[in-house]
């Protein structure tokens, strides 16, 4: 069996997910025996190239995450949804109960530590927020979803040694659900 | 005491037929998801979790409200069921605002126990993301809409229990809310007698102490059903 190459990426989260993936601790070597991880925060590389399998933390919050999620589409042959921001936008999503708007004054212009010239940055080279924070899944095709703030590592391992298997993983039956 | 024969899940029962199908399942430890219901107060199948099949009725029926009659034939987990209980646990999610890493009810609440029932793995529906208020103005206790299910257990338990009725209902469809008195902040309440019951009846964060932080929630719905109980021995 050839190697298999894993990708994960960071968008709109807090990187707990990571932190969790990394919490799998010697096991990695057995990940390591399957695939390759050819990008990832904890590694180096720009562009998410062609793999077998992407795990994607965070919800869709920008222009440039939206932009993201539809390159790593075409290059992922499996996409995961990696944790409660990727699959119900969870504590990126709270920001969608009030405008857009206002969520960036309170940050940038009345937030009580600002000085009286705050205002919110828009240099060019900057994202742009969008006005709602999407989960993956209404943005593009998801094949599999781990849930979980952050989910946990046995469960992260779980699913990726299926994966890395070619066995379909089913956290149901496994009693491996978990949200918050 | 008179019995009547009724098949459950092919199994045969002798039961009292001033039974609902949902005590006769819960004494017989037949399984049946529920959300609105709690012991000691009447029962109104609101959430629609408790849907049974019965025989030569085509109509899915809630378990709650349904009396046994003699020769009913009721099936509890078939396929179609399933597929409503894991529709209705979705809604539950995507109406209002859950997000369980920074609830109060993380770990010990009934709405997230029901999604790993249903083995509910992420959420088909668009989320409403509606703006709920959060109502702090009692000196002890928070209600966030944010995390109100509609169950209104909490309206049942003041009236029926309590006797107080300070909680009620306002409005219809998304727009529906539990509101305190006339629509006042609950701390103004004047039927409120701080007693706590709504707390523990709430099945997720919605109700809750101001005295606990993320996680900290304990609540003991069931001291409400012994509480039924006790009034039931006295008479």
């Amino acid at each position: 069996m050839s190697k298999k190459k894993l990708g994960t990426v960071w968008l709109g989260g807090c990187s707990g997910c990571h932190m969790s993936l990394l919490d799998i601790d010697e096991r990695i070597l057995e990940v390591a025996k399957l695939a390759d991880i050819v990008k990832s925060p904890v590694v180096d590389g720009k562009e998410m190239p062609e793999v077998d399998i992407a795990l994607v933390e965070g919800a869709i919050t920008s222009d440039e995450h939206y932009r993201e999620l539809l390159h790593i589409r075409k290059q992922a042959k499996t996409l995961i949804a990696f944790g409660d921001c990727a699959v119900m936008t969870n504590v990126t999503g709270m920001r969608n109960y009030f405008n857009l708007k206002d969520v960036l004054d309170t940050a940038y212009v009345n937030a009580i530590s600002n000085d009286k010239e705050g205002k919110v940055p828009d240099h060019p080279s900057l994202l742009k927020l969008n006005e709602k924070v999407l989960p993956l899944q209404e943005v593009v095709k998801v094949d599999f979803v781990i849930p979980g703030c952050p989910p946990d590592a046995d469960t992260i391992f779980y699913v990726l040694f299926e994966f890395l298997n070619d066995r379909l993983p089913d956290l149901g039956k496994a009693k491996k659900l978990k949200y918050g | 005491m008179n019995t009547i024969p009724i098949t459950i899940n092919d199994k045969k029962l002798d039961v009292d037929p001033a039974k609902t199908i949902l005590e006769v399942c819960r004494e017989n430890d037949i399984e049946i998801l529920t959300m609105c219901h709690l012991k000691g107060i009447i029962d109104i199948g609101a959430c629609r979790l408790c849907l049974v099949e019965i025989e030569g009725i085509n109509k899915l029926l809630s378990a709650c409200t349904t009396k046994v009659a003699a020769n009913m034939v009721v099936k509890t987990s078939t396929e179609r069921i399933k597929k409503y209980q894991r529709i209705t646990a979705e809604l539950f999610f995507a109406e209002r605002n859950h997000v369980c890493s920074v609830c109060v009810a993380n770990g010990k609440c009934e709405l997230q126990q029901l999604g790993y029932k249903v083995e509910m793995d992420h959420i088909r529906y668009p989320h409403l993301f509606p703006h709920c208020e959060v109502d702090t103005s009692h000196p002890w206790y928070v209600m966030d809409h944010n995390r109100c299910i509609m169950c209104t257990r909490c309206v049942r338990v003041c009236n029926e229990v309590e006797g107080a009725h300070n909680w009620d209902v306002m409005n219809r469809g998304h727009q529906v809310r539990i509101i305190s008195d006339f629509n006042t902040p609950w701390g103004e309440s004047i039927t409120c007698t701080s007693c706590g019951k709504c707390l523990h009846a709430c099945p997720t964060g919605a109700i809750w102490p101001k005295a606990i932080v993320q996680g900290q929630l304990e609540k003991k719905p069931e001291i409400i059903s012994e509480l039924m109980e006790k009034r039931k021995m006295k008479l």
